[in-house]
């Protein structure tokens, strides 16, 4: 485990259930880190490179068998853009002894519900099973990992569904275009700057053999993070792991080509036109990375500004001066610095200008004066409720431990940056928005109503003003 | 194996309490259901329970809205209302040590709500705006005409908030005469589940209740909605539409039934599943949708089985008539044997997700009670559908399903779509375009 995880030592139980594990699929044990008050997390890490996480819970009779891969979007490069997602929805297809459908049917009909995800750095699979389905989701899920088929129709016809996804979540969707328009102008040289669903045109391009690249690239154990949350036994799931998945091999993976992103020295600014009934402010400030220090304290500043109504931004904009319907931001929890987003939406004749009047006052106010510690504290409060909300079930540990695993190499990171919030001084507040909200460091998108405005089909922007995606970079459901 | 839970079910003066104790996490979850919901909203004034909800958490013992907000917030603490047609919930998820002073919050919220006029008004700006950025949502405005068509002079027809026109005839006497009608204790149900104990949650719901006036709310007086003959097209008009939201709606069950679960099953095998025919047939073979969905929802009057998919404009057409031929074979030739095997199985083991943790099985339970069912309702759900015989599924499909009674909702541009759906759709017996900005909607 990293070293600034709190590892325990390596309990005897835990050894027994090793070694009954037969040798030549026996994986290395690296260290176990609490998770929360009453959980643990094993890791192991097999001879190919294959990581795996577990954490046995055995309050239901159901697991969570995430399998995380390190790539995602950024990994792509122009004209190639949205493979990484495509390729999600191709791992549902057929394999050398899986039919058309047939993944899916037999995990159905254990009970077994399966979903996937592609974002910026990573994509990720998941199946929730009832217990007693361990046998059938690991040797279904290392099926796919070395057998699957790449055929032209196959390719042709996910094309043709991942551009209805598209339409859906980006094209036809406001919030959706407004997203994918500011990334890709906040961010120029970096990989950011494109969507993780894609250009269309990229989309529509797209060869079995860039797929089939792309899968002997990326899906290889050394490049992959197992993480099972659930009612299981230690040993029987490290022995069907070790032998399910000990013929993949390691493969030499490419030395990462992603751009540094030059600083932002000045605001850039855009307008575009959609069949809205109000107008919309939309703003990307450059923020921190999930691994910087700031990003604890740019978070928390996030919930005192616009965590709910009694937030700064929400309670003058929504309850006082009644000229906003809603407000929200978000910080983007990227492995490279990402982008602070602020969304308004207006009420009635508001302008897009004079929200952002607000916008800046408000955040004028929090670099003068210090937030109060009962705002402080009522946002910590907050984070910690959320927080613990989403570790409810199997799947939310399972998501929890896969992403911080994946993106910062700490699994339990979670209750690591809770500990931090609950460190955070008014002083880190008052630092976070001075660095991070600058104008000169903003793109801003307003969004006006036009019942007929001219539409255009997605492709890479040539100028700052085009039309294009999505809900998150892409979280994508197969 | 079964889970380690026990639900229990006891009264605090009179008032049903489930409760079910988990201390995997330091949270409470509360719920506070009164059994009126939406369908009871007075006529022409759709929108009234939901504003009711909200305005009692929002003026909790005649406190500002903003210092509520701040005391939930400090206390780690969430509070929500839900409106559903049966229903009215203020129901909220709290970090253990704040249970106490979030016990007070809520017991105002419930007993002693000033339903202050200042608020009531802001409350209903803010309906009004939340409705307007509800044009922005294409599938929302799709389900709003689809209901609007499938239940005419039912209050099924109406979604909990309302429209434009429905909120405007809400006054504030209106909310507070209704409040006076069905704020009543013997119509109250509360669930809790999470770290806390028996004697606790008993002494929680004393004081939840305690200010709640004695007696019971009216019950509603309604009838099953019946879906009228022929097959009805509605576009929803809303320009420059790269894609279309189609909805169709047709006759459904409600749990009474003892073809429910039957139909269930069979409308399972039907939209129900990744490997469904609906999901393989638009999605996997053509890749017309990135979804194809069937549903069956159940309220405490008979619910509409429900079609979704979303096509490009292009393929709309061809994709609203290869629906209605698949529903027209599954009524036809029924499903077979091995869909009906494949769908109880997903069905029954897949359950355990429905009921994986403790939050989950008191909302069932209240549930259950809500919808006036037996008890074991769900907890007789697997075996209710191991039951399910092939005879009985197609029977049911036979009985409740027509494919020529039912309401096709569009959402797309009109211009573009309206003469190529009425050649692909065969036997469209009427055609309604409606403005996507309607003050109907």
């Amino acid at each position: 485990m990293p070293e600034n995880s709190t590892t325990l030592a390596k309990p005897s139980a835990l050894e027994r259930s090793l070694g009954k594990v037969p040798e030549e699929f026996r994986p290395v044990y690296e260290g176990s880190v609490a998770f929360g008050p009453s959980l643990t997390v094993e890791r192991f890490r097999y001879k190919n490179g294959l990581t795996l996480l577990c954490c046995e819970d055995d309050a239901a009779p159901v697991l969570s068998f995430h399998t995380w891969f390190k790539v995602g979007s950024r990994h792509e490069r122009p004209g190639k853009t949205g493979i990484a997602h495509l390729f999600e929805h191709l791992m549902f297809g057929e394999t050398e002894h899986l039919g058309p459908g047939e993944y899916d049917h037999q995990l159905e009909e254990a009970g077994a519900e399966t979903n996937a995800s592609t974002w910026l750095d990573f994509t990720q699979y998941t199946v929730n099973a009832p217990a007693g389905a361990l046998p059938l989701v690991v040797e279904l899920e290392a099926e796919r990992l070395r057998f699957l088929s790449l055929t032209e129709k196959q390719v042709s016809t996910e094309k043709d569904v991942v551009a209805n996804e598209r339409r859906y979540r980006v094209d036809d969707d406001i919030e959706g275009a407004t997203s994918e328009l500011l990334w890709s102008t906040a961010f120029r040289e970096h990989a950011y700057h494109w969507p993780t669903i894609g250009w269309m045109p990229d989309i529509l391009g797209f060869c079995p053999e860039d797929c089939t690249a792309f899968y002997k690239t990326y899906y290889a154990p050394n490049n992959a993070t197992i993480v099972v949350v659930g009612d299981f036994k230690l040993t029987d799931l490290l022995t069907r792991i070790g032998t399910a998945y000990a013929p993949l091999t390691a493969s030499e993976l490419p030395v990462e080509d992603v751009h540094p992103e030059p600083p932002q020295i000045e605001e850039r600014k855009l307008e575009i036109a959609k069949p809205t009934p109000t107008e919309k402010l939309v703003l990307g400030y450059r923020g921190p990375s999930l691994g910087d220090f700031d990003h604890v304290a740019i978070s928390v500043l996030g919930e005192v500004l616009c965590g709910g109504r009694p937030s700064r931004l929400v309670k003058r904009l929504v309850h006082e001066l009644e000229i906003a319907s809603d407000v929200r931001m978000s910080v983007g929890p990227f492995r490279d610095p990402g982008l602070i987003e602020i969304s308004v939406t207006a009420r009635d004749e508001t302008t897009a200008e004079a929200l952002l009047a607000v916008v800046d006052e408000e955040f004028e106010r929090v670099k003068q004066e210090p937030v109060t510690q009962d705002e402080l504290e009522r946002a910590l409060a907050r984070l910690e409720l959320g927080m613990l909300a989403s570790l409810e079930t199997v799947d939310g540990k399972a998501s929890t431990l896969g992403f911080y695993e994946t993106v910062l190499g700490r699994p339990a990171t979670a209750f690591e940056r809770l500990d931090a919030m609950q460190k955070t001084t008014l002083s880190d507040l008052r630092r976070a928005a001075r660095t991070f909200l600058r104008t000169s460091a903003r793109t801003t998108l307003f969004v006006r109503c036009a019942p007929e405005a001219e539409d255009s089909e997605a492709e890479e922007p040539e100028t700052e003003v085009s039309d294009a995606a999505p809900e998150a970079k892409g979280e994508v459901v197969q | 194996m079964k889970p380690k839970h026990s639900v229990i079910r006891t009264t605090v003066r009179g008032v049903p309490l489930i409760l079910e104790t988990s201390h995997a996490l330091p949270l409470v979850n509360i719920a506070v259901a009164r059994v009126t919901g939406a369908a009871q909203d007075p006529e022409g004034k759709a929108g009234t329970s939901r504003i009711l909800s909200r305005l009692a958490r929002r003026t909790a013992g005649g406190r500002p809205l903003q210092v509520i907000e701040e005391s939930l917030d400090r206390l780690g603490a969430s509070l929500g209302s839900d409106v559903s047609y049966s229903a009215t919930s203020l129901s909220g998820t709290v970090i253990a040590r704040s249970l106490d002073k979030f016990a007070d919050l809520l017991a105002d919220a419930v007993g002693r709500p000033s339903l202050d006029i200042t608020e009531f008004e802001r409350l209903k700006r803010e309906t009004r705006a939340e409705i307007i950025d509800g044009l922005d949502n294409d599938r929302a405005l799709g389900h709003r005409a689809l209901r609007r068509a499938l239940y005419p002079n039912h209050p099924y027809a109406n979604t909990s908030a309302g429209t434009l026109k429905t909120l405007a005839a809400i006054e504030h006497q209106t909310v507070v005469d209704f409040d006076r009608l069905v704020r009543r204790r013997d119509s109250l149900v509360l669930g809790v589940s999470g770290s806390i104990e028996l004697e606790q949650a008993k002494a929680l719901a004393e004081r939840v209740i305690e200010a709640v006036p004695e007696g019971q709310a009216p019950k509603d007086t309604l009838t099953d909605p019946v879906i009228a003959e022929g097959r009805k097209l509605i576009i929803v008009d809303k320009p420059e539409r790269a894609q279309t939201q189609i909805l169709i709606g047709l006759s459904g069950t409600q749990p009474t039934d003892e073809d429910h679960t039957a139909l269930h099953v069979a409308a399972t095998v039907f939209g129900g599943t990744f490997s469904s025919r609906l999901m393989q047939e638009v999605r996997v073979n053509r890749g017309w949708s990135y979804g194809a969905y069937a549903s069956l929802p159940i309220d405490r009057y008979r619910q509409a089985m429900t079609l979704w998919t979303f096509p490009s404009k292009d393929d709309a057409p061809a994709c609203a008539k290869l629906e209605l031929e698949l529903l027209e074979k599954l009524v036809c030739d029924g499903i077979t044997p091995k869909e009906l095997n494949f769908a109880k199985k997903s069905l029954v083991r897949s359950h355990a997700f429905s009921v994986d943790t403790a939050a989950k099985r008191m909302s069932l339970a209240l549930d259950s009670t809500i919808l006036e069912l037996p008890e074991d309702y769900y907890d007789r759900y697997e075996e209710r559908v191991s039951a399910v015989t092939l005879e009985q599924a197609n029977a049911a499909l036979k009985a409740r399903v027509d494919p020529s009674r039912l309401v096709i909702a569009v959402v797309g541009t009109a211009k573009e779509l309206q003469e190529r759906l009425q050649e692909a759709i065969p036997s469209v017996t009427t055609v309604e375009v409606i403005p996507h900005d309607s003050e109907e909607l």
